[in-house]
């Protein structure tokens, strides 16, 4: 244990605040990637929109959990510096500037790009309901009439009237109105009115065009803007100005004191929106009173006030985007490819047996690991289901058939993971629903959340128990997989059968295994594991041996593991890092990291598989999983890395990393700066890996489509 | 024979543990699942003597839950058995039936004899590793929480096993209760230790060298596995290199070593007491290697299962081993081998030519090869009252293998062999004897008391001896060309009590053959 000290000892060197980058600084920067795709010109102009609108939510996301969460550390007068040596307030402050900076250039691309394009190509928004014609002014009005003053519930402000509850992240108008008395202008004080904008109703109205090959939209607020002054009938409007806010989201339960985990969450989820306002949007130009008034109720300070030269809230491109008639602005709809391993309408087990299957989505469809459930629950051999659930589709394939096979007497216990942020709600109904049909259902871990991605099927055969697993790096949500990159591996080694009972018993409750086959599982081996993975590469390299490490996550802001990446890399490991979102890791310091690269991959599809491969001196490993090199992942999650042994299977999860770092299309790579640059393409074969698989997977289906489709004649014998 | 699937459950005295094992075809046993629970049953007993009812709540919604897993498993037969915890308190019975009625599940209770006889099958399912062990001589030394028991083996055969209320749960009791400082720990668990194992030392192992040491625990066995298994080695540790595992976690406190080793901190204290004890013990054989297969008694439920279903061959007699005890018990009170033998050999004579009359079996068969082999040992203390002594004696000594209730059987053939036959109906008779006990007892008696009848002179006159029943008599022919005189004189009155049971006369053939 002495040699454990002195390790640590060394360790020190690689653990100075200047060697990282602050977490929240690290993920702007990766807002700014997905920014720079809206900006891309090259991009189709719709898909622009989309990365525009994924900009917007994500930074909202942002605010409501990472910024919310260092103010409640600020008002608790917290100082404690994060890896990067900056206090809470240091942040804010940083990050303030940074948010800012996004915001501007968020609407520049709106306004000055996007706005002129659209136009260009036959899609006019009408950005001030002053620019109507009279024909469409009474378009407009008519749909007011009908659609949306039903809808609204206007509120006045006075000294019998407290303020009312603006709810987080609505859209608003904030109105500065005077009673009418008399009909005299002038006299009587101002006051304070508020409409929510619906959000039932679609904020973009199409509005009948004049011209032919035009459409024609205008926003919501503007309908509404544009009649405020018949919802407040005896008061004369002053002004008129939308405005949104943004409150404290980040959900922290008490689970020792909460009895009942359910009840608690849903009072959470109730008690959100009171939360305190963190951010608040208003629109440029915005009367000063006006402002002054939202700004003294809701107790928000001058930095986080955003004045907005646009529409607030531009998640509504992601509506904008599904309008029909654009297709030709738009990729083309990839269809994810049928596997070639598994033959669709023949027993999925009889193929497991056969061989490890490695699936790769959203390339491949997803379709097999719900007939791996659908087929189990049908299945008379079949004794038990278990799985982990932890963010599922609304109207999940797999929910169905986990409560058929229950209804058909198979032991079924599912992990439902209340804790996935934003969607508590969503999850509570679905357990309900699995309990009645006679699941065994299980509310998490107190204190940890299940992020691990399993399902083990135990059959009854012949020649004894066999067990089926599914292993994967993403949720078992058949919709995200077709945006989501993930793998998962179907097989039924029984080392891997062993371990993965082990979990299932970890999850009910039961004590932990003597030992683990194959597994690691956070939160209380994982780290260890990685660490040791690691330094063994690190001994590898300082005896002179080849030492590589590739890894794949979506963020990396681990200390302990960057510490030893920085001394791997000092001892001559190379290290490639293929990080899609936040990175803390410095790249190109002197002695310490100068064999680090790092890359990041923002394309169509989400990138969110986890795959790392260890030289190992020549017996190289791979390993996939649910766990980024995060704190949260690594302590506070229940997560599982599990390797992929069959060399054929190795190979395939190679040729996605090669494949990932040798694209320079939609690569972005860390430069010593701590910028993020795209690859210089001068000279080179344009490689875009995301568009690569999909050609590779049809390609793959189409070839076994024609092998199996050959059909030899025999010869009949003729006398 | 399909695919069978048993359940082994395990109520211990701080977890209770299932495992679920899978015989194929071909009589491969394989462990598919392994549940526990941690459960503090023995801290209630072992300081209150009582379980409380909160706690017997827990172990029932536990229970139920396993039982929910059997079905899934559609497991063909379980066995669930109760250890010290549930042995010790005051309340077992009613515990029992508050199992029985709210989860449907029989536990029965172990006696420490048969808890450590299914340890020590346990190893057994080690097979070579296991031979090979106690060919060479070794001592299962088995910690669990109230006790320990040491096994000595010597060439194959069981030399002596004994009973120390040492387990590791105790102690830890005992170490929290004293409020020491964890720097005095290791000092006080030596002086709590050291006083019972060397009477042991006196008593059983003298100057003897035991060349190992095989350890059946749930906390150096754990770890030993864990670094030694992933290796794919069998898990043997060389004592030079357990006692530097000792010293590095003496000089760690308990938070140091849970998460150097990946355990929890509680573990890590009962890993510390229980690594302190098997360096001790190795001291104590002067033992050169530690052998921890990491089997509990759920393998050796599982290894009796299959024994009984006879869907292996077994790997070690182990009816030789219970055989061997008691030889060992009868040799420390001077009993006359010889003699016992000669009894031991007429008794089964007649045994099992009166197998269709008394309906017994194998087990019985082997209760009463003990009491023949034990019949005098109560006079190695009294001459005259040589029936009550012996009773005390067997009552006394630990058999391993035997239940408590067998272990009575044994003393109460061997006690009225020598005393008058006291009815089940008597008045005021010290025994917890059920009347199928009782009757097992009554037909084994009257076997043992011909047999004795038979060796009046103690100078086994009959080198052989053939049983025939013919009708109402049971004929027993001698060979022996000795004046037998004494032997017919005395032998009606035991005949008298055999035609009292069996409704079946002995009579005595002399057949002189030169």
């Amino acid at each position: 244990m002495s040699k454990v000290g002195k390790k640590m000892g060394e360790k020190q060197n690689y653990k100075d605040p200047s060697m990282f980058t602050n977490r929240e600084l690290s993920w702007t920067l990766f807002n700014e990637r997905v920014l720079s795709e809206a900006r891309d010109k090259s991009i189709p102009l719709f898909e622009r929109l989309k990365f525009l609108s994924i900009t917007a939510s994500n930074l909202d996301e942002f605010f409501m959990v990472r910024v919310a969460s260092l103010k409640d550390m600020v008002n608790a007068h917290y100082t404690k510096p994060d890896i990067a040596g900056l206090t809470p307030l240091e942040q804010l402050q940083q990050l303030n500037a940074a948010t800012h900076r996004i915001v501007n250039l968020q609407y520049s691309t709106y306004k000055r790009s996007l706005l002129p394009q659209l136009c260009l190509n036959g899609l006019r928004v009408i950005e001030k309901h002053e620019e109507l014609t009279e024909e469409e002014a009474a378009y407009v009005d008519q749909y007011f009439e009908e659609n949306v003053y039903p809808v609204l519930t206007p509120m006045a402000v006075d000294s019998s009237r407290p303020f009312p509850l603006i709810r987080n992240k609505s859209l608003n108008l904030g109105a500065l109105v005077r009673k009418k008395s008399e009909g005299k202008e002038g006299s009587g004080s101002l006051e304070f009115a508020t409409v929510q904008v619906p959000s039932v109703l679609s904020r973009i109205v199409p509005v009948p065009s004049g011209k032919a090959g035009e459409r024609l939209v205008i926003l919501l607020e503007e309908v509404i803007e544009r009649n405020i002054s018949r919802l407040f009938l005896n008061y004369d409007i002053v002004c008129t100005f939308p405005f949104r806010i943004m409150r404290n989201a980040d959900l922290t339960i008490e689970e020792d004191e909460a009895e009942d985990l359910l009840k608690e969450i849903e009072k959470q989820i109730k008690k959100r929106q009171w939360g305190q306002a963190i951010r608040l949007e208003v629109e440029a130009g915005i009367d000063n009173r006006l402002l002054k008034i939202i700004q003294d109720e809701l107790d928000i300070e001058e930095p986080d006030i955003y004045k907005i030269d646009g529409p607030l809230d531009l998640t509504f491109l992601m509506k904008m985007y599904g309008l029909e008639g654009f297709e030709h602005l738009k990729n083309p709809p990839y269809t994810p490819q049928p596997v070639p391993e598994i033959v669709p309408d023949e027993n999925i087990f009889d193929q497991i047996r056969e061989r490890d299957i490695l699936l790769h989505h959203p390339y491949q469809t997803f379709t097999p690991v719900v007939d791996f459930i659908r087929q189990a629950a049908k299945d008379e051999n079949v004794l038990a289901i278990k799985q982990t659930l932890y963010r599922v589709s609304g109207n999940s394939p797999i929910i169905a058939a986990l409560a058929q096979a229950a209804e058909n007497g198979k032991q079924v216990s599912v992990l439902v993971e209340l804790k996935a942020r934003f969607d508590e709600e969503n999850n509570i109904v679905w357990a309900r629903k699995l309990e009645k049909a006679g699941c065994h259902v299980i509310y998490g871990l107190v204190g940890l959340k299940t992020h691990s991605k399993i399902t083990l099927v135990v059959r009854r055969e012949e020649d004894g128990i066999r067990r089926y697993v599914h292993l994967g790096t993403g949720n078992y949500n058949d919709a995200t997989a077709k945006l989501y990159t993930d793998l998962g591996l179907l097989t039924c080694k029984e080392a891997i059968g062993e371990d993965a009972t082990a979990v299932f018993n970890m999850l009910s409750g039961y004590s932990e295994p003597l030992s683990w086959n194959k597994l690691s599982l956070a939160p209380l081996w994982l780290k260890n594991r990685f660490l040791y993975l690691i330094q063994r590469e690190t001994e590898h390299a300082k005896e002179g041996r080849p030492a590589h490490i590739i890894a794949k996550m979506n963020s990396l802001c681990d200390r302990d593991v960057m510490a030893a990446l920085y001394e791997a890399s000092a001892s001559g490991v190379k290290i490639e890092l293929i990080v899609r979102g936040i990175c803390c890791l410095k790249v190109g310091m002197p002695g310490i990291s100068e064999n680090i690269s790092v890359r990041s991959i923002v394309g169509n599809f989400l990138e969110h598989s986890r795959i790392f491969y260890f030289e190992n001196d020549g017996k190289s490993e791979v390993f996939l999983g649910s766990a980024d090199w995060m704190p949260r992942n690594l302590e506070r999650r229940v997560e599982i890395l599990f390797p992929v042994e069959d060399p054929d299977l190795k190979e395939k999860v190679m040729h996605i990393l090669e494949g990932q770092l040798r694209d320079n299309v939609k690569a972005h790579v860390l430069m010593p700066s701590g910028e993020y640059e795209k690859v210089d393409k001068r000279g080179k074969v344009l490689y875009n890996s995301q568009e690569g698989f999909c050609l590779e997977a049809i390609q793959a289906a189409k070839q076994n489509k024609e092998e199996n489709s050959r059909v030899f004649i025999p010869e009949t014998h003729v006398e | 024979m399909s695919v069978r699937m048993f359940a082994a459950i395990m109520v211990g005295s701080y977890e209770i543990s299932m495992k679920i094992f899978e015989f194929s075809k071909k009589g491969n046993m394989r462990e598919i699942d392994f549940i526990r629970q941690k459960i503090e049953l023995g801290t209630d007993t072992y300081a209150t003597g009582k379980i409380s009812y909160a706690r017997v709540d827990e172990l029932c919604s536990i229970l139920s839950r396993f039982k929910q897993i059997m079905t899934a498993y559609q497991v063909d037969e379980y066995k669930a058995y109760g250890t010290s915890a549930i042995r010790e308190t005051e309340n077992t019975t009613i515990i029992l039936d508050q199992i029985r009625l709210r989860t449907g599940i029989e536990v029965s209770v172990l006696s420490n004899s048969e808890q450590r006889f299914l340890d020590y099958k346990s190893t057994a399912t080690r097979g070579e590793h296991f031979k090979n062990m106690i060919n060479r001589g070794t001592a299962i030394v088995d910690i669990s929480g109230g006790s320990i028991q040491i096994s000595l083996f010597d060439s194959d055969r069981l030399v002596t096993t004994q009973n120390m209320r040492l387990g590791v749960l105790r102690i830890r009791e005992r170490l929290l209760k004293l409020q020491a400082k964890p720097s005095q720990y290791e000092q006080l668990i030596d002086e709590m230790v050291s006083t019972q194992l060397e009477v042991f030392q006196k008593l059983y192992l003298k100057d003897k060298v035991i060349p190992s040491i095989t350890l059946v625990d749930d906390y150096v066995s754990l770890i030993m596995q864990r670094h030694m298994e992933k290796n794919g080695e069998e898990n043997y540790v060389r004592t030079e290199d357990f006692n530097r595992f000792v010293d590095r976690i003496k000089r760690h406190n308990a938070i140091e070593t849970a998460r150097a080793l990946g355990i929890t901190e509680e573990d890590a204290f009962l890993l510390f007491i229980s690594s302190v004890m098997t360096n001790r013990m190795l001291k104590l054989m002067k033992a050169e290697l530690l052998w921890a297969p990491g089997v509990t008694l759920t393998d050796g439920m599982a290894y009796e299962y299959a024994e009984k279903n006879k869907i292996f061959v077994p790997a070690h007699d182990f009816e030789q081993d219970i055989l061997a005890c008691a030889q060992n018990i009868s040799k420390r009170y001077m009993g006359s081998r010889k003699r016992g033998e000669t009894l031991e050999q007429i008794c089964l004579t007649i045994f099992d030519s009166m197998k269709k009359v008394h309906g017994l079996g194998k087990r019985e068969r082997l209760l009463l090869r003990l009491a023949a082999l034990l019949h005098d040992c109560g006079k190695y203390i009294s001459m005259v009252n040589v029936g009550e002594c012996s009773y005390s004696i067997i009552m006394a000594t630990e058999i391993i293998g035997l239940s408590h209730r067998e272990r009575e059987i044994v003393a109460g053939v061997v006690k009225y062999n020598h005393l008058d036959f006291a009815y089940y109906s008597e008045q005021g008779r010290v025994t917890d004897l059920d009347r199928e006990a009782y009757l097992i007892v009554a037909k084994l008696v009257a076997i043992l008391r011909v047999a004795n009848g038979l060796d009046r002179s103690h100078k086994q006159k009959f080198k052989y001896i053939k049983a025939n029943l013919k009708d109402d008599e049971l004929v027993l022919t001698v060979d022996t060309m000795e004046d037998i005189t004494l032997e017919k004189g005395l032998f009606e009155s035991k005949a008298d009590f055999f035609e009292e049971v069996y409704s079946i006369r002995p009579v005595i053939k002399q057949k002189k053959n030169f």
